[in-house]
């Protein structure tokens, strides 16, 4: 927790609407919050809530309709070299073998082969797909797809990891060893992550600090900050009455 | 052992159903000799084909003369067809400016044209050429717009992500990504080139498999036309299987995991 103090990015009054010719609706309304260096942030809120919109404005992908967006001290517009971003369906090219997939960021970025073979490899070794590499997205399990996508954002080195329910479509018992996979890689190569999920119990299981959505438009509700040393037990006291906590607080999804 | 005697099995069916179709072939041919001749007579038909030139060129000489015309046309389609397509697919603005001539032009048959081809072209090779280009380009054009229109969106994200530009998105994303598509456009644009170059040859040619059945018919030779009709058969089933194992290589991902 010790370099927890410096802000890596910061949200000032976000809001993002919908226009359609019949109505404005609004996605996301003044939200605003810091996050900091190497921290793990866990964004939390119900099902379509808005959550994939505010991480594709972080990424770049959408303009916010107000406010302003800090990337080391920085505002920025637009799409930004500092982000890396995990999709929620993994979005692998299917023609591209796990190697092609990996080094794909750095292949636009016109790096020469060797070198961004070179960098991609360390990124499959570190989430354990050593000797995959001329394996097709087809031929992976879901859970083995998406440490694919974990390797393929950080190749291009970014200040933030971006996670945009990357493990919302893997069953329970992948799901766990996901998570914890995630926290290893994290704890091996440090970056500022933002992880976004539905899921409380995934929340309490990653978080330095849980911020927690509200339902339609998604506001900050409330942040929580799980002084639980890791790995944690899902079944201790502590990390239930988190957990109820934020469950007792939560819009229900309609 | 079972999967051999699946296999086997397998065979059986394919010789019953060969043998069944010659034997009501012979069957309706006893009955109406003239109107259509046995099975062996066609064989020894095709075997004095095989022996001697026809119109100073081999039977080899007039398949291969069918096949580059469809090949050419084949090509010609593609390089109108995909980048055509390509833009089309990817930018709205194209297609509104391209899409009502294509589909106004699309309904009109290549036979249609013959009239219009003879008069600016001749009867030499460049008619024959344009008018299966004419066919071939079709399925070429609406399959890459199809499948660039398919491309998911969020895998153009990716793209964005590392601030890919249109040349590099376009290159590295949707052509790999409609290349299946535009590939089963290219195979459809084979086999109804095949169909359609047969037709031009009927029309007006020194050579071809579609000569062949011509020469048949103002010949009155019956067992000629039948020869020249299986081979149309037998090549565009070749033609079909060779393309099946090109898209293999093309699109390895596609088909060849384990």
């Amino acid at each position: 927790m010790e370099n927890k103090s410096r802000i890596k990015m910061s949200l000032q009054n976000i809001s993002k609407s919908f226009h359609s010719r019949k109505e404005t609706q609004e996605a996301v309304a003044d939200v605003s919050f810091d996050v900091y260096e190497n921290e793990f942030l866990v964004i939390l809120g119900p099902g379509q809530c808005g959550k994939t919109v505010l991480l594709n404005m972080i990424a770049g992908l959408e303009s916010p309709t107000t406010g302003k967006m800090l990337y080391e001290g920085k505002e920025y517009h637009g799409v930004n070299d500092g982000f890396g971003l995990v999709f929620q369906k993994t979005a692998l090219m299917d023609w591209m073998t796990v190697m092609e997939n990996v080094e794909f960021g750095l292949k636009i970025k016109k790096m020469p082969k060797e070198e961004r073979r070179a960098i991609a490899q360390k990124y499959i070794d570190l989430v354990g797909l050593n000797g995959f590499e001329d394996k097709y997205p087809r031929q992976l399990s879901g859970g083995m797809k998406q440490r694919v996508g974990i390797a393929r954002a950080y190749s291009t080195n970014p200040g933030v990891l971006l996670m945009d329910e990357p493990f919302g479509a893997l069953d329970a018992q992948t799901r766990y060893l996901m998570e914890n996979e995630i926290l290893r890689i994290w704890e091996q190569d440090k970056r500022t992550i933002v992880f976004v999920t539905n899921n409380i119990e995934e929340a309490v299981t990653l978080g330095d600090r849980i911020i927690l959505l509200s339902a339609c438009p998604a506001r900050v509700k409330d942040i929580y900050i799980p002084d639980l040393p890791r790995p944690r037990d899902n079944i201790s006291t502590e990390f239930l009455r988190i957990r109820e906590e934020i469950e007792a607080n939560t819009d229900m999804a309609l | 052992m079972n999967q051999t005697k699946e296999i086997l099995k397998t065979i059986g069916f394919t010789m019953l159903s060969i043998g069944l179709f010659l034997v009501l072939w012979t069957f309706l041919a006893v009955r109406n000799p003239d109107f259509l001749p046995s099975p062996l007579i066609c064989i020894e038909k095709l075997g004095q084909m095989m022996g001697r030139p026809i119109s100073r060129v081999s039977l080899g000489g007039h398949i291969l003369s069918s096949l580059r015309r469809v090949l050419l046309a084949v090509f010609f389609a593609t390089l109108i067809g995909l980048p055509l397509g390509l833009a089309m697919g990817w930018s709205r603005k194209v297609n509104a400016f391209v899409a009502p001539i294509f589909e106004f032009l699309r309904p009109i048959p290549p036979i249609a044209w013959i009239p219009l081809v003879i008069l600016w072209f001749g009867v030499g090779e460049v008619s024959k050429v344009f008018l299966v280009t004419l066919g071939a380009y079709v399925p070429i054009l609406m399959n890459t717009v199809t499948g660039v229109k398919m491309v998911p969106p969020v895998l153009l994200n990716v793209g964005r992500i590392y601030k890919a530009s249109n040349v590099q998105i376009l290159r590295e994303i949707v052509l790999p990504a409609a290349l299946p598509a535009i590939f089963a456009g290219v195979k459809t644009a084979v086999s109804s080139g095949w169909m359609i170059v047969l037709a031009a040859e009927m029309m007006a040619s020194r050579s071809g498999v579609g000569f062949l059945i011509n020469r048949g018919m103002e010949a009155y030779d019956v067992a000629m036309i039948i020869v020249g009709m299986c081979i149309i058969g037998v090549v565009g089933y070749l033609i079909s299987i060779v393309l099946t194992f090109l898209e293999r290589r093309l699109c390895p991902w596609k088909t060849n995991l384990e």
